[in-house]
């Protein structure tokens, strides 16, 4: 670290945004926190800055950068809004940091980098039947007959076709899961009405368990475990919220149908 | 004895099924799509050979998401990829959907019709083993990297 030379507050100030961004990312599409602090601090230490700390809370990152012998320090806070899962722009991210490492790019680099970050979206149509599958193969696990097994199928996939339309809109995902789960109980309740099969109810609750948050659940204990404990408990919060929107949508077709339990 | 190991294996393919597809819902990288189905696979398997021995549900649940813990720490090491791709999806067949279900449409029945002593005790019953199979999940997942953090500052 000898040859590093002097950087200008200018220029610690433009890899301090790339880093936030970086980091922003990360906490948006649903990283880990160690993830994100990690990230940050190897870009930081790529780019030539002597230390970077970083402060999380659920909605926001608040991020320090020091050079020149702890001299100087830039600090900036950035908002983040939470949006769907999505991995593979985690990914790009990690790799980003690894390849930056590696061969010792600059930080236009990794400002381009981001800008060209594309999220790898599969194709529509198979989403729709691999999570009808996977419901129906839910139904499998829980000892449910071939009739429910079918029904879950049918319901599960119009209900994951209905999440896609609803996510392109741009709705938040309290409505997206409230409607989802409201279009896969109507679905699954074809099951009881007319008797088509000997197991209702495990159609019933396997034809919404696309909507499972597993991500901010396992994500918040993590967090909560590793030390970071305000996020932890934000996550679990998004998570409940979550699970009390799609026990409303669940509930109004309850109340829709007048189903009684069962 | 075929038909046990004919059982096992059906089991071990519609749990891989759920892995894959919420792997996608996920949006994982392409590559990572294999590894999250046959984490699903071991992951079902596992519980399922241990609830055969007799071990209740809970501690199955806890010692399954453990070994694909171990498993995804290994992986993401190797392919240099976030733990989190693995494990999660792998762990999605776990989930007790139908406890947390049934606990809940008796919560509505007790609204609607009136609240009975059968109705408390299904749903505390169910409610209970949905949140520690739940709570054996999370900390399954979390145990093996938890034994890397080590406090490396000397405190004086």
């Amino acid at each position: 670290m000898s040859e590093k030379q002097k950087l200008t507050n200018q220029e610690q100030t433009k890899i301090t945004r790339a880093i936030i961004k970086a980091a922003v990312l990360m906490l948006e599409f649903g990283a880990e926190s160690t993830l994100i602090e990690n990230t940050a601090q190897r870009l930081g230490l790529a780019l030539g800055v002597d230390s970077v700390e970083v402060s999380l809370i659920p909605s926001a990152i608040v991020l320090s950068t020091l050079s020149n012998k702890q001299s100087q320090s830039v600090t900036t806070t950035r908002r983040a809004h939470h949006k769907p899962i999505n991995m593979s722009i985690v990914c790009d991210l990690q790799k980003m940091c690894q390849d930056l490492e590696k061969y010792k790019y600059d930080v236009d680099f990794v400002l381009k980098t981001m800008k060209e970050i594309q999220p790898n979206y599969y194709n529509r149509w198979l989403v729709v039947f691999m999570v009808g599958f996977s419901c129906a193969s839910f139904a499998y696990l829980n000892k449910a007959d071939w009739q429910a097994f079918g029904i879950t199928f049918l319901a599960s996939s119009l209900a994951m076709f209905v999440r896609q339309e609803l996510s392109r809109k741009k709705f938040i995902m309290i409505i997206t899961f409230g409607v989802t789960a409201f279009v896969a109980t109507l679905t699954a309740s074809i099951a009881l009405i007319f008797n088509l099969s000997s197991t209702p109810n495990i159609a019933l609750s396997s034809s919404v368990m696309l909507l499972a948050p597993g991500f901010p659940f396992i994500n918040s204990v993590l967090d909560a475990l590793k030390g970071y404990l305000a996020m932890g408990w934000g996550r679990w919060l998004q998570a409940v919220l979550l699970t009390v929107a799609t026990s409303i949508g669940i509930i109004l077709a309850f109340t829709l149908l007048s189903l009684k339990g069962w | 004895m075929s038909e046990i190991l004919i059982q096992y294996l059906l089991n071990a393919i519609f749990a891989a099924i759920p892995a894959l597809g919420f792997g996608m819902v996920f949006n994982v990288p392409r590559y990572t799509l294999i590894y999250c189905a046959i984490g699903g696979a071991i992951t079902f398997s596992t519980r399922y050979i241990l609830m055969d021995f007799d071990i209740p549900i809970e501690l199955a649940t806890f010692l399954a998401s453990t070994t694909i813990g171990i498993i995804a720490l290994y992986w993401s090491r190797k392919y240099k990829v976030p733990r989190p791709i693995y494990t999660i999806a792998s762990i999605i067949p776990l989930i007790p959907g139908t406890y947390a279900f049934t606990a809940m449409i008796n919560l509505i029945d007790m609204n609607a019709h009136g609240v009975t002593p059968e109705l408390i005790v299904m749903f505390v019953d169910n409610a209970l083993k949905a949140i520690i199979i739940l709570a054996g999940i999370g900390f399954g997942l979390a145990l093996p990297s938890l034994y890397y953090i080590r406090y490396n500052r000397p405190i004086t």
